[in-house]
């Protein structure tokens, strides 16, 4: 009557070393394939796009591959009058895209390229009586929007601009039995949820509010005989929850409870070793997205070959502290 | 772009699809700039829709698409009567659902059906609970689909009995579902609170303001506690190895919360210091200090500038206020936000004094398990115990019967705790260190448990395998630690904590980092002989204690630095017995 263990196999001819010149090559080469049916059918999310290459190029100390001034070109032309930034040129302004774009122009150091107090603006203006946010004027809620509002909002300096008080309330309101964190209050636990969320108490100095024990083993419980973590019980591993999970074990300070040498072998594995990049599962085709998080969990893992990721904002450390915000982590 | 395999291609087909990509893009691209150019000319017609249609059937995270289409729904409210819109609604909603069929886990399309809903002039909520049923059926992990139900159900004031027993079906079909079991528990503390005053008194019906099933408050009655033992028990004994079930019985057996207090307050002579602990970690903007009638003028400060919430404070009294031992004086610490004090009496001749909470064992770890009638925790023990002869390798077992153990009796079962956990670790290697923490954890519960009975400041906790602390804001009135044989990396920040500190002992570990040896005011002794620290910095927090004058680092790596002897005599000026 129960469900089989859900994984996969870990083929012994899977790529077993990190080949960061050939992901390089791919994110180099990624933008550059602009009149592709594929890419196009991306637009709808392309400042997280760019976000996700720059940062993984960051990471690996390539950023200087790609075109700086076309891409503040496109965020400055991306902002709206409201202030609120969208994925592309002609599709609306939302949170998300928000973030994305001030997490680039943050790599760039030239936030200053766009309207900040417009920006804050906005973000302030999405904040709901009480206190979520919405991802944008049509008021989808969503713990995930209240970690890009005040994740923009420190970046930038600003997080004053916003009840804070209520916006923790309203992330704790959406805590589980399971310790975890869903979409609203009564939503299921989810680790990309539950990064967010603990991304989000982290940025408003609140993560004694976790009960970081209970959480923990609910997260060190998503690794799999294969290694990979899963982002909820009964599902398939996923490079991208080498991120979600790993991080939010960082962040509540009990990384240690996972088998760091079973995942990197999984993370390793799911390397495309013709084209570079990462896939979510190994065999499957390799995305800018599953790339960044595949680079971004080997560094947290401690990988030595490329630059520390801060948990928090998936971002180099280096940035965030050459702008002065230091990340708040459970010991 | 999840779960795409790759699959080799020859050329031939390669450029077969390559035309037929080319072909795509173009049809694609002409109608996404038709539908851009229709709406910069603010053209909010019925063509648009048909044109967002078409590339939202295949594409339906184009948020944008949805937005256009909601602002000309709105625009046609204005122009069009009631019957109109509820068939142009009803023909959105026939639209979406084939989107969701396409694409199940689309946020926007299930946004965008929550937002026709609320708009609908006549809703069907039954039509869309039974949406939600069929849509369950396909995939009962669905979190959009769930997200949405839940929304159906408020709007439709669909009963939290009704719900209950939806996710009775769900998990009477198939245990191993998460979702059912986790709507279960937002569910139970609505239709059986536990009332928060009375534990033993019958359950009572009646629905509360939605609040998180972690947050105090929100426990079962013990009626409907019993019935839910029985339905996990049923689960975990069809498939012991599902961990859906075995999830939901930690929560069933953890529910307490501890009250929020003020534990100890400790007041010394030397120093004039004041140090208050409370029973979680709190961020005290106003906590008010009354000495002998009158209210002071002080700054309190966590034990570390790296707390922004601690579950210890500090602060200074003004000069001379108690300095004089011949004065007897009587300390207030009142917490006005939680309307709470605690007085603490110092006598004539005595240099310091407390007063602690007299907290029981349950109190002061039990809150993880709740205080349940002890013949109900027995007879789950003999269940699980039962499971564990015929499953000896199930660790959700053998963790569990470690939970309830400890809610029993944490003391008279240490032994067979202590074989469960070397089990666990063989049978789950893969959580090994996590086993090793929760372990410690509980060795640590177990000492100062004894610590209690006994009323001493002497803390040994060595030789238990211990690779973590914690708890150590129980230990504000330590004065001698033994922590040695054991394997700590580390002396965390928390140990900062142990503000009574003089003696500390922790031979024999594998520590490097002594972040937490910071600002003890009365530590002299340190003994940390065969561990890791490498590097002089690494003992740099120790010039912070005052009155540290014996210190042992023999069998550590940094003994082996050029001039160890001349900096670490720069550092720590105040020794007069270092050991390399």
């Amino acid at each position: 009557m129960g469900t089989q263990i859900k994984d996969v196999v870990i083929k012994p001819d899977a790529p077993n070393t990190l080949l960061l010149e050939k992901h390089a090559d791919y994110i180099a080469a990624y933008g550059s394939k602009k009149d592709d049916y594929e890419y196009t059918l991306s637009e709808y999310l392309r400042m997280s796009g760019i976000y996700w290459g720059l940062t993984v190029m960051d990471l690996m100390s390539q950023l200087q591959r790609m075109n700086r001034d076309e891409i503040i070109d496109f965020i400055q032309a991306s902002q709206h009058e409201c202030g609120g930034i969208s994925a592309s040129v002609g599709h609306d302004p939302h949170l998300l895209y928000t973030l994305s774009a001030v997490q680039i122009l943050t790599l760039y150091d030239s936030v200053k390229s766009i309207d900040v107090d417009k920006v804050v603006e906005y973000v302030q203006g999405l904040q709901q009586e009480d206190g979520s946010f919405a991802g944008d004027k049509w008021g989808e809620i969503d713990t995930r929007f209240s970690f890009c509002a005040v994740a923009t909002l420190a970046l930038l300096g600003r997080l004053d601009a916003v009840d804070v008080d209520k916006a923790v309330q309203f992330v704790l309101s959406c805590m589980n039995f399971d310790g975890g964190f869903g979409c609203r209050p009564g939503s299921e636990s989810h680790a990309g949820q539950i990064y967010c969320c603990t991304g989000f108490l982290s940025i408003t100095g609140q993560l004694h509010q976790v009960n970081a024990d209970l959480l923990g083993w609910w997260l060190c419980e998503r690794q799999l005989p294969s290694g990979g973590l899963n982002g909820r019980p009964e599902k398939l591993p996923d490079v991208c929850y080498s991120w979600w999970v790993l991080a939010a074990l960082k962040i509540i300070g009990r990384i240690q409870w996972i088998d760091k040498a079973k995942l990197r072998r999984f993370i390793l594995a799911c390397q495309d070793e013709e084209t570079g990049g990462f896939a979510d599962r190994p065999g499957d085709m390799v995305d800018p997205f599953h790339t960044l998080f595949g680079i971004a969990g080997l560094s947290l893992l401690g990988e030595e070959q490329v630059k520390t990721v801060d948990p928090v904002f998936c971002m180099p450390e280096e940035v965030l502290q050459r702008i002065g915000l230091h990340t708040d982590l459970l010991t | 772009m999840h779960g795409r395999v790759k699959v080799k291609t020859t050329a031939q087909q390669e450029e077969e699809k390559r035309k037929e990509r080319e072909k795509k893009l173009k049809v694609y691209l002409t109608v996404r700039d038709a539908i851009f150019k229709k709406r910069t000319n603010s053209e909010l017609d019925e063509e648009a829709l048909q044109l967002t249609q078409q590339l939202l059937a295949s594409n339906p995270d184009f948020a944008t698409l949805w937005n256009y289409r909601r602002e000309i729904l709105l625009h046609l409210e204005t122009v069009k009567e009631d019957e109109e819109m509820q068939k142009l609604y009803e023909a959105e909603l026939l639209f979406i659902e084939s989107c969701l069929k396409v694409n199940p886990k689309s946020y926007g399309s299930w946004h965008h059906r929550g937002w026709v809903s609320s708009r609908l002039p006549r809703p069907d909520w039954k039509r869309e609970l039974s949406l939600c049923d069929r849509c369950l059926s396909l995939d009962d992990r669905n979190f959009h689909c769930w997200d949405y139900r839940r929304l159906v159900v408020k709007a439709s004031k669909v009963s939290v009995e009704q719900e209950l027993q939806f996710t009775d079906r769900l998990i009477g079909s198939n245990f191993s579902n998460y979702s059912s079991w986790h709507y279960r528990s937002t569910l139970l503390p609505l239709l059986h609170p536990q009332p928060a005053s009375d534990p033993e008194s019958a359950c009572q019906k009646h629905t509360r303001p939605t609040a998180s099933p972690q947050t105090h408050g929100h426990r079962v009655c013990e009626e409907q506690l019993l019935k839910e033992y029985e339905l996990v028990q049923n689960a975990v004994f069809t498939d012991p190895n599902d961990q859906s079930a075995w999830f939901y019985y930690r929560w069933l057996l953890g529910r307490a919360e501890r009250e929020e207090l003020i534990s100890c307050v400790y007041v010394s002579r030397e120093g004039e210091r004041v140090a208050v602990a409370f029973s979680k970690p709190v961020n005290v903007v106003n906590l008010m200090l009354v000495l002998d009638g009158q209210p002071q003028q002080v700054e309190w400060r966590s034990v570390h500038p790296q707390f922004r919430h601690s579950p210890v404070w500090l602060c200074e009294l003004p000069p001379s206020s108690i300095s004089d031992i011949n004065n007897e004086h009587n300390l207030t610490v009142h917490w006005t936000e939680k309307h709470t004090h605690r007085d603490c009496a110092l006598y004539t001749g005595r240099m310091e004094s407390w007063c602690r909470e007299s907290a029981t064992d349950q109190e002061l770890f039990r809150s993880e398990l709740s205080v349940e009638k002890t013949s109900v925790l027995q007879s789950e023990l003999q269940s699980c115990t039962q499971l564990l002869e015929l499953e000896p390798q199930n660790k959700w077992c053998l963790l569990t019967i470690i939970l309830l153990m400890r809610a029993l009796d944490p003391l008279g079962h240490e032994k067979e705790t202590l074989t469960h956990f070397q089990t666990l670790k063989e049978v789950d290697p893969m959580r090994s260190s996590y086993y090793s923490d929760l372990c410690s954890k509980f060795m640590i519960e177990n000492t100062i448990l004894k610590m209690e009975y006994a009323e001493v400041r002497v803390f040994s906790l060595s030789d238990k395998n211990l690779s973590t602390l914690c708890h150590l804001d129980q230990l504000l009135l330590v004065t001698h630690i033994n922590l040695c044989s054991n394997q700590l990396v580390k002396l965390p920040l928390q140990f900062t904590m142990l503000h009574c500190l003089e003696v500390l002992e922790a031979d024999d570990n594998a520590i490097e980092n002594l972040e937490g040896l910071y600002h003890l005011p009365k530590l002299e002794e340190v003994s940390l002989k065969n561990n890791q620290i490498s590097k002089i910095a690494d003992l740099s927090p120790l010039a912070t204690c005052p009155k540290l004058t014996r210190l042992d680092l023999r069998g550590n790596p940094v003994t082996q630095a050029d001039d160890v002897w001349a900096e670490l005599a720069e550092l720590l000026p105040s020794l007069t017995e270092l050991l390399l």
